[in-house]
């Protein structure tokens, strides 16, 4: 195999082919970008989903002067409200761990919590936060007999069970996913047309050479190498420009959601280059199949 | 060397074969004519050789090897094997003579050393010797047919099949190219030449075979063109 001449050919295709050349990268390059993002999305949040399940409590909020609820009557929940309340939990097996939180260990939580948003501090004071039980659950996903126990019991304002609100944004989450999914699966599909049309023009731009290739006996891979190299190539440039796109996406997109949506796992930069590699690959390979393929078609052996 | 087994061949969506029982023996070393009108059937007989197309019946066998059997996957080692000159030259207009003929031997992967050693030689063999370095477009026909038949022989075939290669030239480059495929013959390359020139098959006298709409209609040692009476 002379390596030289190999790549002297597929230099001369691909410089034959400039428009359909950079058209097949631009849209390698969404595509792995889109389908690299999509991915990184879901890695987030799969990891942000354990950490989390793992943490979310059902919260009872308990009746207080300022409570809205009309079955509070504006009244704090009496002490033996709240025992018998906490007993009732307690014997449920589904129930881990029942903690009481008085308003001032709430307001101190809270402070910790939005340290950063310096307004939300300023407007909230200490009382604002009703008294709760944190109701640990031995299985987080099984959470319908704490709720209905709790919910009539008297001295309870609301029920807030942390894991719906979760779930409401890991579902918006996931519609991002599959729609960055979506796109891409689009794009791949007009990468492979694209790839197919370049590799027409390129083995009718070489079809001199390549007759002469197959009059003389050159194997079969010595004449195809070329074609498919030129797609592996381009669908490496592509991924390269991917590459950069997602190290885009992490910055602008991933990180910046974290911050505002308090992930509490961090993608590390590990995970993109995982995801970077495999977007790549799937690059070069989709480049190379479709190439191989369509110059069945094309280039008589 | 090159042996047709009672040939048909029917190409899709046509009626009258290209060649219907053909039987045809050429040895070692020969040099044979193979002559007819246009549509007898001559460049199909070389195509055959080549297994560019397959027989719709019988068989071929080139180097006591039946083509029926030989798979795909070989098919590249026989052309190796086998130079092919053709009246169109066929050769590349972005490159020199030197690259023309060099090509052949680059893509079947052969060492850079050993195309620097034996291009030259072939192109002096032809009769090129001092214009390795001009691009085809500076040449006359018969000389870009003789970078043609370099290219063919530069990897030694034991078989050179020329389809017209006179087709193109005039009568009296026609007997250079003809005298360099004599000297190739001389090597004890078997030639087969398709041809319409009737000047150069009585001048030569070699064997000829006649075809007719795609049958072998005569096959004699040392003919003439024409119906020898």
């Amino acid at each position: 195999m002379r390596l030289y001449f190999v790549f002297q050919e597929i230099w001369i295709g691909l410089r034959r082919n400039l428009t359909m050349t950079i058209s097949l990268v631009i849209t390698v390059a969404i595509a792995m970008a889109l389908f690299g993002t999509g991915m990184l999305i879901k890695k987030q949040v799969d990891s942000s989903k354990t950490y989390w399940y793992d943490k979310v409590n059902v919260s009872i909020y308990l009746c207080a002067k300022s409570s809205s609820n009309p079955d509070c009557a504006k009244k704090d929940a009496t002490k033996e409200q709240r025992e018998t309340l906490v007993a009732t939990l307690d014997e449920l097996p589904q129930v881990a761990e029942v903690q009481y939180e008085d308003k001032a260990t709430a307001f101190k939580r809270f402070q910790d919590l939005f340290a950063k948003t310096p307004g939300m501090l300023a407007a909230t004071k200490e009382g604002d936060i009703p008294d709760s039980l944190r109701v640990r659950l031995t299985d987080p996903s099984d959470y319908d007999a704490v709720i209905s126990a709790a919910d009539n019991a008297p001295g309870v304002d609301q029920i807030v069970n942390e894991r719906e609100l979760l779930e409401k944004l890991f579902r918006i989450l996931g519609g991002l996913q599959w729609a960055a999914l979506f796109v891409a699966l689009i794009q791949v599909f007009a990468a492979v047309l694209l790839v197919g049309n370049t590799v027409r023009l390129s083995a009718f731009s070489r079809r001199r050479e390549t007759n002469i290739m197959r009059l003389v006996g050159a194997s079969n891979m010595y004449i195809q190498l070329p074609f498919i190299l030129e797609g592996a190539i381009a669908g490496l440039v592509g991924g390269c420009i991917a590459a950069i796109m997602l190290v885009g996406s992490k910055v602008l997109l991933i990180d910046r959601l974290q911050e505002s949506l308090q992930f509490a796992t961090q993608l590390t930069w590990t995970q993109v280059a995982g995801v970077i590699i495999f977007s790549m690959a799937v690059g070069v390979l989709l480049c190379a199949g479709a190439s191989f393929l369509t110059l069945r078609r094309y280039l008589k052996i | 060397m090159i042996n047709f087994d009672n040939v048909t061949k029917v190409y899709p969506n046509q009626n009258r074969p290209a060649l219907q029982h053909c039987n045809v023996a050429v040895e070692k070393g020969e040099f044979v004519f193979l002559v007819g009108p246009s549509g007898s059937g001559k460049s199909t007989f070389l195509r055959m050789v080549l297994k560019e197309e397959r027989p719709s019946q019988g068989r071929v066998y080139v180097a006591g090897k039946d083509l029926g059997k030989l798979t795909n996957w070989k098919v590249p080692h026989l052309r190796r094997r086998i130079g092919c000159v053709f009246q169109d030259f066929r050769l590349l207009p972005n490159k020199s003579v030197f690259e023309n003929v060099a090509f052949a031997l680059e893509v079947i992967g052969k060492p850079r050393r050993f195309i620097t050693k034996v291009v030259p030689e072939v192109i002096d063999l032809v009769g090129l010797d001092g214009k390795s370095h001009r691009m085809p477009d500076e040449l006359s026909g018969g000389e870009q047919q003789r970078v043609a038949i370099a290219r063919a022989f530069v990897n030694r075939p034991m078989i050179l099949l020329a389809d017209e290669p006179t087709g193109n030239i005039d009568p009296a480059t026609s007997i250079g190219i003809m005298k360099v495929l004599d000297r190739i013959n001389r090597t004890g390359t078997t030639v087969v030449m398709a041809t319409h020139d009737a000047a150069i098959v009585d001048a030569f006298r070699k064997r000829v075979v006649e075809l007719e709409d795609g049958r072998v209609v005569r096959d004699q040692s040392r003919g003439v063109y024409g119906q020898a009476y």
